[in-house]
């Protein structure tokens, strides 16, 4: 998916004139020039002047608005894209409930069966890999993975 | 001397050489598999060895690194699939060698020019780096201004991406530097009420999303494709190398002189410098009509720079804080981490671990040799392993190391945003690499800036007044100039033709 020029042109000015109004509640500071909000405005006006050029180089160019590649109209392709987002939305709302080891098996056995493992692959390198990530972050490297549904056993 | 010897204890411990062993494996596999990158490679490798003391963790970046560059040109040369980007310039020279009948000596070739240009690029790293730490120890903030300010210019200059795209990147960069605490007066800046964003963006979560979780997004597309590569066995590798030493032997020396002074130049990493010595290879060719039908001589030169490139990267990063390319900007978010703040003051602090690192770049590069050598055998046993396997695993991993790096579902979140971020801004052509870049530095550069404004107190001149400042700031005023020029050439021509 690609925007036209001169959308997202459109959007970068947008953005650059929404961190300029979020500067403005920057406190001063008497008897130093250059406070904090110094920095982040030039900033805001360089990106605000690319994104206009943008919007000038797009409007000579006369394309479409929007340019969808071939895999955005084949259903399979888009689901393949949009099932790593998912996986990781999932891990993110479900990883603290559920703990660790279910979620990353869930996610692992679903992402390969549907990328077209067969099933007597996925199961066992879906549990074999969630236990080893498991045992060296959580174990070696203690970091505290979520317990979750799990915590009782661990 | 002390310290040298301190060094060598430090390399030596049996556990610092076991993670070297691992990493080199594994940076073998990673750069071998196309669509994985050495860049990658490393954001991955962070969470890995944040709990490990600072040489371990370092080698195993080096050794990772030199491993994956190497290794991304089998698959170049068996399957015409560059393994990292850093092979894509010279892809179609080495299959069209493959489909002529040299794959042997295509791959000795790969691997003996990789290791000497892996070395020199070291040799100047350990002859530049200390000489210009001692220059650099009397700058001043105008200097460093200065510094990153040419060093983010290059960031853009060296980019194939258009100017406008390629600063965008950059501020976009250097805005997200400014979240959190303002270095001049403690304000939280842009962190709407949230702690996290307190510290700032999270470098390494960041880092993952942007090179592995958009790698992931464009691998997804076509993972479900079904295919089988024919592999070839390579016999022996060794056989007529001697021929090619003597005939090219100039060649090399200027890929890795071009490949080492390309990765020293801040933004510009491995695969610039591989694509810029392949053009002048050929531009300067006595042959030049047989580039492209399997010639050898332009694979000499970019093979042997994009390993050169890693150690020349390295010594912006040691000497000044400056990241050479993507993978050292990782590395200095690395030694922060470690409470070990690049700059010339740890040549006299901590010079044992800088020879550590000179000490393990060596190793890493003479250890491609035997390994780079087995991991051609078994390309046929690498190259099978299903992607469709490899992706979801790989997610795993991204997730994992993103939430250890904060022990928080805000790194998990900051990646998949920066992930999705990454992949919308290269499929509208703007780089990522300046964006890192400015990721990086924005602190730096803010905090010089404002210092030197101060000290200034509205005396512009101020900032060239000093020689070295003088001669940098110059410098960075003339590159906008070109570029300025450029950009205006460019958009004047299309209205006269």
């Amino acid at each position: 998916m690609r925007l036209n020029d001169a959308v997202l042109g459109a959007l970068l000015l947008g953005f650059a004139g929404w961190v300029w109004w979020l500067t403005t509640f920057f406190p001063a500071f008497p008897g130093q020039d250059y406070g904090p909000n110094l920095f982040p405005r030039i900033l805001a006006s360089a990106i605000g002047f690319c994104g206009a050029l943008l919007v000038f180089r797009g409007l000579r160019a006369r394309e479409r608005l929007v340019i969808l590649e071939e895999w955005t109209r084949e259903p399979a392709r888009l689901a393949s894209f949009l099932s790593i987002l998912a996986a990781a939305l999932f891990y993110l709302f479900f990883s603290d409930t559920f703990g660790f080891i279910p979620t990353a098996f869930a996610i692992l056995v679903v992402l390969f069966l549907w990328f077209r493992t067969r099933v007597v692959v996925a199961l066992p390198v879906a549990a074999g890999m969630t236990l080893l990530v498991h045992w060296f972050f959580g174990g070696l490297m203690r970091v505290p993975l979520p317990r979750g549904l799990m915590d009782p056993f661990l | 001397m002390d310290a040298f010897i301190q060094a060598v204890e430090l390399v030596l411990d049996p556990f610092v050489l076991g993670v070297i062993g691992l990493s080199a494996l594994f940076g073998m596999f990673v750069g071998a598999m196309p669509g994985l990158t050495a860049t990658m490679a490393t954001a991955l490798l962070v969470p890995v060895t944040f709990f490990m003391s600072p040489v371990p963790a370092l080698g195993a970046i080096v050794t990772a690194t030199a491993m994956a560059i190497f290794a991304g040109d089998i698959p170049a040369a068996m399957l015409r699939m560059p393994g990292t980007p850093a092979s894509a310039a010279y892809t179609d020279e080495s299959y069209a060698m493959t489909q002529k009948g040299q794959l042997n000596l295509n791959m000795g070739v790969n691997l003996v020019f990789s290791v000497a240009g892996g070395l020199v690029g070291v040799a100047v790293l350990i002859l530049a780096a200390p000489a210009l730490a001692e220059i650099a120890i009397n700058f001043s903030s105008f200097e460093y201004f200065w510094l990153v300010c040419l060093g983010l210019t290059c960031a853009v200059f060296l980019t194939n991406a258009d100017a406008v795209k390629g600063f965008l990147s950059l501020f976009i960069g250097l805005l997200l530097a400014t979240v959190g605490i303002d270095p001049s007066a403690g304000f939280p800046r842009f962190t709407f009420g949230e702690v996290e964003l307190m510290q700032g963006i999270n470098f390494i979560p960041t880092m993952i999303g942007m090179f592995a979780v958009s790698e992931l997004l464009r691998g997804a597309i076509s993972v479900r494709d079904t295919g089988h590569a024919v592999i070839q066995q390579v016999g022996d590798m060794f056989r007529g190398l001697g021929p090619i030493w003597r005939r090219y032997w100039f060649n090399f020396l200027r890929g890795s002189a071009i490949g080492t002074v390309i990765g020293a130049l801040p933004g510009a990493g491995a695969d610039i410098a591989a694509w810029i010595s392949y053009a002048v290879s050929k531009r300067f060719s006595k042959e030049p009509e047989k580039f492209g039908t399997g010639h050898v001589e332009g694979i000499v030169d970019s093979t042997s720079a994009n390993n050169s490139a890693l150690g020349g990267a390295w010594i912006p990063a040691l000497v000044f804080g400056i990241p050479g390319d993507s993978i050292t900007a990782i590395v200095i978010g690395v030694l922060y981490m470690k409470g070990m703040n690049p700059g010339p003051t740890v040549f006299t602090e901590n010079p044992q671990l800088i020879y550590a690192v000179f000490l393990i770049f060596i190793l890493a590069n003479l250890v491609m040799l035997p390994l780079g050598w087995a991991a051609i055998k078994s390309a046929r046993q690498i190259l099978r392993t299903p992607r469709n396997i490899l992706l979801p695993v790989i997610l795993l991993f991204c997730v994992v190391g993103s939430f250890a790096m904060t022990n928080s579902l805000y790194g998990v979140a900051l990646m998949l945003g920066m992930g999705l971020f990454g992949w919308f801004l290269e499929e509208h052509g703007i780089p990522v690499a300046p964006l890192i870049l400015g990721l990086v530095l924005g602190e730096m550069l803010e905090q010089t800036f404002v210092q030197s404004m101060i000290k200034a107190d509205g005396y512009w001149l101020a900032f060239v007044e000093r020689p070295i400042a003088g001669v940098l700031g110059i410098g960075t005023l003339l590159t906008w100039g070109i570029m300025l020029g450029r950009a205006g050439m460019r958009a004047v021509r299309p209205a006269t033709s």
